[in-house]
């Protein structure tokens, strides 16, 4: 502890926070602009000037690390000076009409130019207005007028990529993006280029952001003090009012996220304390206000779909499953609150109905903090990115220099992670989990696997003894046998896996569908592909499935509720009720209650333990042959939303990783002449599907990969033949 | 014995191979007198050697005869058989190759006797033109590297730290500040692994002084860096050079390669358990990668960006480590310290300078090239003594020290004498010794403008002050130069030059300011003149300035208006030809078309009102 005085006031402080920390700390006012919580002082901006005596200079306080018996000023004249100095410069390059136009007091009532010019010009064209730390300091240091001449920079603006467009024109260069982009996310995507008057913000030769290895996290834009970086989805919004602490529902590891509330909706969600992706930070609020989304009950008379009152619907439903009972077979989504799972339960056991979720039951799962890596662990990465899926795990695994990780990656396809892991096994695909088998097991490894003995000899050696974290794609690993010290998560599954593989299902969603006794099929939130016709069919969603239906019933989205979800390391995790369910649509809990209400049912009781009857499904081998020549590897979909793929639903997801298309490798495309787009056929034995197709290197030679969902109906590696249909 | 040693011939004749004499083909010139001597049947008496730059670069191709000190200037080589005759063979030198100081003045024959050698002090380049710096054992042979052993084996580390601090050795880079302190600093900074820098970026246009020490005598450098590096507690150097200075790389990498065959780096040096290793860095080309911190990120693998300081590179430098980093002439001065000892070192120069300082003299002076001058000369001395004054009889204006963000010193200041202070004092700085001398032909607006350009466009970007205040500047300066300037303008120019200098981070932006601010001190009037008048008095601003012809002088011969690229002169033969103002486009070819013996064409810059 050291003691220091700022401003005449004696403070004390630790060794190593700096001066404008602890000035902040005791509620003494220093104005910044570059300074940013969490990552190396820039000492850019020059606004954090203070004084220490015996120092002859101003010093940047963000820089400037206590000393014991410091002697600092932060408001003398040439402070003021200097700082007023500095934003004035920064806003000789920043549209600043507005500041120093005269009409701007009526404007703000009238708003008589807004939004006339294609280019922003001033704040009243900007969607930062009111939101914006320039037009804070400027009210501080009590800016007026700019006594210098203007330059509007008159760069391109940036909107090719998906969620967010930047104006670099607002760019205040205070680097802040580019730390975040570096020290948080560690992407690396942004950076500074060219020097002097030039200097700018931006991706290595000016590539997309899609091209540049963005995660999409959003981490740039949320500590952009200007508006320079916007969301695309929220950028007229406003500014948010409140901001409500919930959990985000889009993959199983439910980070905690920020609801930012204004005029009673939902503008945007951003990280809390912790980092986020981005389904998180840009797929939530435009899921919510879907134009696809149905907020009534729709109830098909005749053959019309009519919309009618919830009194009517859950009429409806109950007569319809008192009439089934026995013959009903329910399927649910994991993404809702454990209390209407708890009800479902119920609900099916009152029925007499079997139940299931699009889970694979027999994952190994082992849970730990995935934030909590230990040190020097190896962390093996098996078929799954991460890069674009689960970047908030990864950057914890790649606290590398610090923690002494190895990251290890094992995938057929070149992913992502894999370019950046510490060693990367390419086996043959669908060979990863024998690889993984033997390299726990021990043993040799066959020549099959297509891997150099030199390398599985170094992973064999990495993982030989301490902590191994095994982070896999659920859908094709199964059935493992690991040591002890090995902790398991399956990535690609969803939030609420450990309470539903705790509460075990009657059987796999597959087989309830291909289930002969079936005759009424009640879904919630999972929108499979039908081959076969039912008596009955209630649809509980928020979005229309592929299939007719009897009756819609609306569901609130997890911003519209309250309740508690468990994240895959076992963690209980909130939902807070942010706004109101959006039309008539209601919560799955109230849904299923009114139901149970309507039959007469309690639902309270929660003594449901059935014995899971997921039966050990054995790996099948696959042989490619001249009929079927690929090899197509199925991965799991993790980019889902109660059985929608986003890229279905939101453009940006689709050009985020194109999942929606079959990846073909370049070399078997150019065989097949299949062209990048072109809709192509896919036939397997059990398959038959028609696709756009995306051309990659990143798959290996004859093998394509799909991401299975539901809506395919497909589900593990197959071999399948590939033809071109319109290109 | 592959070689006749140096001693066994009678004359040596020193071909300067520097970068400047090889320019001007002092290669040929060497094979010319090879070739020469072997047909006069002299090659056993006379040795050819090549040296590195003399630093007379204005004067080459060079060639020196020794023992006697003969010093030939100019060579051409239809020359090269007269000369061989006349020195080698019959003894008598010639005087037409002899450097002539002005036409009045008799050839001076002896090196030592021409005025920009004799008021020159070498320390730091004292193996000017007299090694090899491709061969160690010609170093050696000099008393190369027995100031290490010195160090390593008769002096402990604070010992060597005390002889630094005594002489008064302060930085040749810029800031000046005193290197004994520095190392202390870095010493004793904890922390095992600790890294020295040799600063080779030389960022500053026009400036060589640190090429010229590398390229000559990387052994002086290396040896310096071991001794600081013994002295502090570095186990590993970095020399940082520009990347345009590929011969410089080439010679330090030969350098250094000989040095580790002699025992000189590596492990366990002259056998004691001091070990040490240098690698070259090449440099990224921004003068403000020459910066410190900005370079320290640069050998890091960074974008070179100035950073704040606290923490100090002693304390926290190279990936977090105590660094210390100094200036290659810094370095090379320390083994001549330990050699001659601090009293000795601390009895040249002023009270707070000591040593020697080398300039690279340019501009508008008749002796360009690089100059070593002991601290406390003056100005004065160094333009008229060792320049030689300025050429074509004109006046001079003024001088500008330090690089480009030197400020600009005038007439009245001659006779300043160079210390770091006095320097400061007249508002420009050392710097790291670039020196421009100015004639009454130019205009000190547009020189303040010139170099505030550059500083501009050199800024790394991170301050606005130095990014934007710099640009704001220059666009007042711009004004002023085209005439449309107002009188308020000076007076903004020096407040926010002054708010420049204070809010900036780093050297460059705390300097940039300095050729407006002198300028604007020294020169106001010349402001003025642009503001008020509308007049350039250099008659440099082409805004400022006309193209007419005098009709009492002019005979009408047509030269001008045939060569007008705009066809704005007009006129018959042998009658007054006039220029049409709004057509002409002042590129000034009628002035120096026009006959000398007419002189009819006149540069003007009236007042208007
Ligand atoms: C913009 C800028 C450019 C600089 N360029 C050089 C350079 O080219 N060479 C150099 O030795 N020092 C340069 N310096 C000074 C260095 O920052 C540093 O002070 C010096 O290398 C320290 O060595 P010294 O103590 O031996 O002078 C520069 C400083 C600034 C601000
Ligand atoms: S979205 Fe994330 S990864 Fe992409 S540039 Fe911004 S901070 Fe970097
Ligand atoms: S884009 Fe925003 S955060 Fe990035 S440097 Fe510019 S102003 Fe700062
Ligand atoms: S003063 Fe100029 S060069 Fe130095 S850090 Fe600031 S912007 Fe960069
Ligand atoms: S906040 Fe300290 S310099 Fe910007």
């Amino acid at each position: 502890m050291m003691t220091l005085t700022i401003n005449k006031k004696k403070v004390r402080a630790k060794k190593g926070e700096t001066v404008l920390e602890v000035a902040q700390r005791e509620g003494i006012y220093v104005p910044k602009l570059c300074y940013l919580k969490g990552v190396t002082p820039y000492g850019g901006c020059r606004l954090c000037l203070v004084k220490v005596k015996g120092w002859e200079k101003p010093v940047t306080s963000c820089t400037l690390l206590v000393e014991d018996g410091m002697v600092v000023e932060t408001e003398t004249p040439l402070l003021k000076r200097l700082r007023r100095f500095s934003l004035q410069l920064i806003l000789s390059e920043h549209p600043h009409a507005c500041l120093v136009c005269e009409k701007r007091i009526e404007c703000a009532d009238y708003q008589e130019c807004i939004q006339k010019t294609a280019i922003t010009s001033g704040c009243k064209f900007c969607a930062r207005n009111g939101n914006c730390e320039l037009q804070e300091l400027i009210d501080y240091l009590k800016i007026e007028e700019i006594p210098f001449s203007f330059k509007y920079r008159n760069m391109e603006i940036e909107k090719c990529d998906p969620f967010f467009e930047r104006d670099y024109n607002l760019c205040i260069l205070c680097g802040r993006c580019i730390r975040a982009c570096q020290e948080i996310r560690e992407a690396g995507t942004l950076d500074f280029h060219h020097r002097g008057p030039e200097t700018m913000v931006g991706t290595a030769y000016g590539l997309p952001h899609l091209e540049s290895g963005c995660q999409f996290c959003g981490a740039c834009v949320d500590v952009c003090p200007t508006g320079a970086l916007r969301e695309r989805y929220s950028k007229w919004e406003g500014v948010p009012e409140k901001s409500v602490q919930s959990t985000c529902l889009l993959c199983n590891i439910g980070c905690s996220i920020d609801l930012k509330i204004n005029d009673k909706k939902l503008i945007n969600t951003t990280p809390t304390h912790e980092q986020i992706c981005v389904r998180g930070r840009f797929g939530i609020a435009p899921l919510v206000y879907h134009p696809k989304r149905i907020t009534q009950p729709l109830l098909k008379k005749g053959d019309r779909l009519v919309q009618v009152e919830w009194k009517e619907a859950l009429a409806y439903v109950a007569e319809t499953l008192k009439a089934y009972t026995g013959k009903t077979g329910i399927l649910f989504t994991p993404q809702m609150p454990v209390k209407a799972i708890d009800s479902i339960y119920a609900l099916a056991r009152h029925l007499k109905s079997t139940i299931a979720a699009p889970l694979a039951l027999d994952a190994v799962v082992r849970p730990f903090d995935v934030k909590k890596f230990e040190r020097g662990s190896v962390i093996l990465i098996v078929n799954t990115d991460m890069v674009s899926d689960f970047a908030p795990v990864l950057l914890h695994a790649r606290k590398h220099s610090k923690m002494q990780h190895r990251i290890i990656v094992i995938d057929a396809v070149k992913s992502r992670v894999a370019e950046m892991a510490d060693l990367w096994l390419q086996p043959r695909p669908g060979k990863e989990s024998d690889l993984v088998r033997t390299l726990f097991a021990g043993g040799r490894i066959g020549k099959s696997v297509g891997v150099s003995q030199e390398d599985y000899t170094s992973c064999r050696d990495a993982v030989k003894e301490g902590p191994v974290y095994l982070l896999f794609n659920a859908d094709n690993m199964k059935g493992m046998k690991l040591p002890k010290r090995v902790s398991v998560l399956p990535l690609a599954s969803s939030i609420n896996t450990l309470k539903i593989l705790e509460m075990g299902t009657d059987d796999s969603a597959e087989r309830v569908l291909k289930d002969k006794s079936v005759d009424c099929l009640y879904t919630i939130g999972v929108a499979p592909r039908l081959d076969r016709k039912y008596k009955r069919l209630i649809v509980q969603d928020s979005f229309p499935p592929s299939f007719d239906f009897d009756l819609f019933l609306p569901a609130a989205s997890f911003v519209e509720i309250d309740g508690t979800v468990v994240n895959i390391n076992g963690k209980i995790k909130r939902l807070h009720k942010a706004t109101e369910p959006l039309g008539n649509s209601r919560p799955d809990l109230w849904i299923i209650k009114e139901i149970g209400k309507a039959l007469n049912c309690d639902l309270t009781k929660r003594t449901i333990r059935r014995k899971r009857r997921g039966k050990k499904s054995q790996l099948r081998k696959i042989t490619v042959t001249k009929k079927y020549p690929l090899y197509l590897i199925v991965r799991k979909n993790s980019f889902v939303y109660r059985g929608h793929m986003l890229s279905a639903l939101m453009k940006g997801f689709e050009r985020l990783r194109y999942d929606n298309r079959i990846w073909i490798n370049s070399a078997t495309a150019r065989k097949l002449k299949i062209a990048d787009g072109a809709d192509v056929r896919v036939i397997g034995q059990a398959i038959d599907l028609t696709l756009p197709a995306r051309i990659t290197d990143h798959v290996p030679p004859d093998s394509a990969l799909i991401y299975a969902h539901p809506s395919l109906a497909i589900s593990g590696d197959q071999s399948v033949r590939i033809e071109c249909i319109k290109s | 014995m592959r070689k006749k040693a140096r001693k066994d011939f009678r004359l040596h004749l020193l071909v300067c191979a520097g970068t400047g004499c090889a320019a001007n083909g002092s290669f040929i010139i060497k094979d010319a007198l090879e070739k020469e001597i072997v047909k006069q049947g002299l090659e056993d008496e006379i040795a050819v050697i090549t040296t590195d730059c003399q630093g007379f670069c204005e004067r080459g191709p060079i060639v020196i005869v020794q023992p006697d000190g003969i010093f030939y200037h100019r060579i051409k080589k239809e020359d090269v058989p007269h000369l061989v005759e006349e020195h080698l063979f019959k003894g008598r030198p010639v005087k037409s190759m002899m450097f002539v100081p002005s036409p009045e003045e008799p050839a001076i024959p002896r090196l030592m006797d021409i005025g920009f050698f004799k008021h020159q002090r070498l320390i730091v380049l004292r193996h000017r033109g007299r090694l090899d710096p491709e061969n160690i054992e010609e170093y050696i042979g000099f008393e190369g590297y027995s100031s290490l052993e010195k160090a390593l084996t008769r002096m402990t580390p604070p010992e060597i730290i005390k002889e630094i601090k005594a002489s008064g050795l302060r930085g040749r880079g810029g800031a000046g500040f005193p290197t004994g302190v520095k190392w202390e600093l870095c010493r004793t900074s904890p922390g095992k692994k600790k890294y020295i820098v040799c600063n080779g970026d030389e960022g500053d246009p026009g400036a060589f002084m640190d090429r010229s020490v590398l390229e000559s005598d990387p052994h002086t450098v290396i040896e310096g860096m071991l001794i600081g590096a013994r002295a502090i507690g570095a186990h590993k150097g970095y020399i940082y050079v520009r990347s345009e200075y590929p011969l410089a790389v080439k010679k330090l990498l030969i350098a250094l390669r000989q040095a580790e065959e002699y025992g000189l780096l590596g492990e366990n040096i002259l056998g004691t358990n001091f070990s040490f290793t240098i690698d070259v860095v090449q440099g990224a080309g921004a003068f403000v990668c020459g910066e410190e911190t900005a370079l320290l990120a640069s050998i890091e693998g960074k974008v070179g960006r100035p950073r704040p300081r606290p923490p100090y590179p002693a304390e926290k430098g190279l990936w977090g480590r105590p660094t210390n980093i100094n200036n290659v002439e810094t370095w090379a001065n320390v083994p001549v310290i330990i050699a001659r000892g601090a009293l000795w070192f601390s009895s040249i120069g002023t009270k707070r300078s000591k040593g020697t300082k080398i300039f690279s003299l340019v501009g508008k002076i008749n002796n360009t090239g690089l100059v070593e001058v002991p601290m406390g000369i003056t100005l004065g001395q160094i333009i008229y003594d060792i320049g030689g004054g300025i050429p074509d009889g004109k006046e001079f204006k003024a001088v500008q020290t330090g690089g480009p963000s030197g400020g600009c010193i005038p007439r009245e200041l001659l006779d300043l004498p160079i210390d770091y202070e006095g320097l400061s004092k007249a508002g420009s700085m050392m710097g790291s010794g670039g020196m421009i001398v100015m004639d009454e032909d130019t205009c000190m607006v547009d020189v303040a403008r010139y170099f505030l350009n550059f500083t501009q466009e050199e800024s790394c970007g991170k301050c606005p002050s130095c990014r934007l205040g710099t640009k704001q500047m220059v666009h007042i300066l711009n004004r002023i130069c085209e005439g449309t300037g107002g009188e308020h303008d000076i007076a903004f120019l020096e407040e926010v030059g002054r708010s420049v200098k204070l809010a900036s981070l780093c050297g460059l932006g705390q300097t940039a300011s300095n050729p407006v601010l002198t300028t604007i001190k020294y020169f106001r009037e010349e402001y003025l003149a642009h503001i008020r008048e509308k007049r350039c008095p250099a008659l440099v601003c082409k805004s400022l300035i006309s193209y007419i012809i005098d009709p009492q002088t002019c005979s009408g011969c047509t030269v001008c208006a045939k060569n007008c690229p705009s066809a704005a002169i007009s006129g018959e033969a042998k009658k007054i030809h006039t220029i049409d103002q709004t057509k002409c486009t002042k590129c000034g070819i009628c002035l120096s078309v026009c006959p000398p013996k007419f002189k009819a064409v006149k540069k003007t810059s009236p007042a208007v009102q």
